[in-house]
């Protein structure tokens, strides 16, 4: 009985973190129909950015928020240098389909060497602001400690947040217009461009966050080549992919059931299924409904 | 019909013309050279069997990093169990990954743009961890793939890297005249078909799943035999000779290459070897620090990909036939 509440616990604060990355996976493909690749690369960056901080200061509170500007700063930067170049650059020819997806793949490479450059190969550690040692029932501890509670709420905030400034301000407004057609919102007066900038600071902000929790959650070791980021990687795009990539609430509910179901064969089969049922999850998902769990039309792929 | 067959015999002539010079040239370099010569036929290889799926069928794979290591597996498992020749070991790499890719190829079929792509990173993220779970597999330690000396026919000086080399090049000559002249037949262009006009294509008769699949299935096998020529060098097989850096290696090869001439192949498969090796002589060079030394190569392959994509993204030779036309 146990087993099962911190089976489900454990699920629910890594699907957690998993459905900001997806957010943020969400955001940029909202705003320039790029799936980016190098979300993971701009998460750990930032995550360096929230670690000198806390060198500095020594404060997890101060680090947090800076971490998140500095994302966006990133993704606002990436924004501007390469995708516009890329757009002007590679939009016709056999490259123009796979063209953002070789440059965004390139940009992670780019920032793993440059984060080794700075802050070299080797693990750094980012102590966690809360305890990690689980609350106590009785005579069993749950899998549910003060950071983990912390993780929870700082997830439901920002993703409160972010559902707002998507759904109800004008500027989500001129963000979901100018992904549904460019041409007819520029006609409106919209200015895309800077538009699609903003939808990437988003993202960036929002990938920020995610590393910085995912560091703590961990055991809070840092480094360039740290599986823990292949893994925000990866199962940020899955979550996304099952949630349907063009919907916020859909990214939460996929990253959150990818979360449970990773839990579950964790705590009941084992830690060497984890990765292949991510897969199959992903793979069942595109086969039976390509347009994510929540979407009302079948068939939609690109 | 006349005029076909000459210029196909010509490109035969020219391809074992190819092979006797480098044949000549192996005997006059030294052995690092002779064993870069060999990791640039693997990439050859490597690199025309992306260059197959995204420039002629209009797939994208991230994942075929994933494929060499199905490749490189099933050579070294052929060849521990069964003691085979070495060419029914490449044999069995080219059927056992041509096997996955036709599997895999069913889904991508599926798919499309940054799905596929998306999925097939996956792959090549998981697939080394799941050979780590396996005892025939050999865990982290991987397995030994041992072709033996060379024959003693060859004289006593002759130098195992030398016989890497003579068995990669032969493999990759023979590979890539394969190759240019499947591209050249019916399945070539009904890859082109699909590629640049589904919706013609079928309306022409084309089924278009089963030319994907198929597509994806050529592609892995090739990428299967580029794996057991890696692991050859190596002289081993393990999931740290398959990293995600691999895949996205051979993605920068293709795009230097140009993802539609497979004529270009050469100048991506060079880049690829070469870029170790500058880097290594830049850092001495200049006498860099630790964390200079061991990300500059990364950084380079990672520059270049992204500089080649937004100012040539269609590749050099390319880019050249294009300016030449205006």
């Amino acid at each position: 009985m146990f087993q099962l509440l911190n089976t489900v616990l454990i699920g629910i604060t890594a699907g957690s973190i998993y459905s900001l990355m997806a957010i943020a996976m969400v955001l940029v493909w909202r705003s320039t129909r790029v799936v980016n690749f190098a979300q993971a690369g701009m998460a750990l960056l930032s995550t360096y950015f929230g670690y000198e901080i806390i060198h500095m200061s020594g404060s997890y509170w101060l680090a947090l928020p800076i971490a998140m500007l500095a994302g966006a700063a990133v993704a606002a930067a990436i924004e501007l240098i390469f995708m516009r170049l890329l757009l002007k650059h590679s939009s016709q020819g056999a490259i123009a389909s796979i063209a953002p997806i070789i440059a965004t793949l390139g940009l992670l490479g780019l920032i793993k060497s440059i984060i080794g450059y700075f802050w070299g190969n080797q693990d750094v550690t980012i102590d966690s602001p809360f305890s990690n040692v689980g609350f106590t029932l009785g005579s069993h501890t749950l899998a549910l400690s003060p950071m983990k509670l912390f993780i929870l709420l700082a997830v439901v905030f920002l993703t409160l947040v972010l559902s707002l400034i998507f759904q109800k301000t004008n500027l989500g407004l001129a963000l979901r217009a100018s992904a549904y057609s460019p041409e007819i919102s520029r006609l409106a007066g919209i200015k895309v461009d800077l538009v699609r900038t903003f939808g990437w600071s988003l993202a960036g902000a929002a990938g920020g966050a995610a590393g910085m929790l995912q560091t703590a959650n961990g055991n809070g070791t840092l480094s360039p080549d740290s599986l823990e980021f292949s893994l925000l990687l990866a199962f940020g795009f899955i979550a996304a992919v099952i949630g349907g990539l063009d919907s916020l609430i859909g990214a939460v509910l996929g990253a959150l059931l990818l979360g449970l179901v990773l839990a579950f064969v964790l705590t009941y089969v084992g830690g060497s299924l984890v990765f292949i049922t991510a897969f199959v999850l992903l793979l069942v998902v595109l086969l039976i409904r390509p347009g994510g769990i929540i979407s009302q039309k079948a068939g939609r792929r690109a | 019909m006349h005029k076909v067959k000459a210029s196909n015999l010509t490109r035969l002539i020219g391809f074992v013309l190819l092979g006797l010079v480098l044949f000549f040239v192996s005997n006059r370099v030294d052995e690092l050279r002779v064993y870069q010569g060999a990791s640039v036929a693997m990439y050859v290889v490597a690199i025309s069997s992306i260059i197959l799926l995204t420039g002629y069928s209009g797939q994208v794979s991230l994942g075929h990093g994933a494929l060499l290591a199905v490749g490189g597996y099933g050579a070294a498992l052929v060849r521990n169990e069964f003691n085979a020749p070495v060419w029914l070991c490449f044999a069995a790499a080219v059927l056992l990954a041509a096997l996955w890719g036709a599997l895999l190829g069913a889904t991508a079929a599926r798919l499309s743009g940054p799905y596929l792509a998306g999925t097939t990173l996956a792959l090549a993220v998981g697939l080394p961890s799941i050979a780590n779970q396996f005892k025939f597999l050999g865990g982290e330690q991987g397995l030994i793939f041992d072709i033996g000396l060379p024959p003693a026919s060859l004289g006593e000086f002759f130098s195992q890297y030398k016989w890497f080399f003579w068995i990669a090049a032969l493999t990759a000559l023979i590979a890539m005249w394969w190759l240019q002249n499947l591209l050249r037949s019916r399945y070539g262009r009904t890859w082109r078909a699909v590629r640049s006009q589904s919706v013609a294509a079928e309306l022409a008769g084309i089924n278009l799943a089963r030319s994907k699949i198929l597509a994806f299935t050529v592609s892995a096998g090739l990428a299967g035999l580029a794996g057991a020529l890696l692991s050859m060098s190596i002289s081993t097989v393990s999931p740290g000779a398959f990293p995600l850096s691999l895949s996205f290696a051979l993605a920068t090869g293709a795009v230097l290459s140009g993802v539609t001439t497979l004529g270009g192949v050469i100048i991506g498969a060079v880049t690829l070897v070469a870029i170790p090796e500058v880097a290594d002589t830049l850092t001495q060079s200049i006498g860099a620090s630790e964390n200079v030394i061991a990300n500059l190569p990364g950084l380079m392959v990672s520059g270049l990909l992204i500089v080649a994509v937004l100012f040539v993204p269609n590749g050099p030779v390319e880019q050249l036939k294009h300016r030449q036309k205006r």
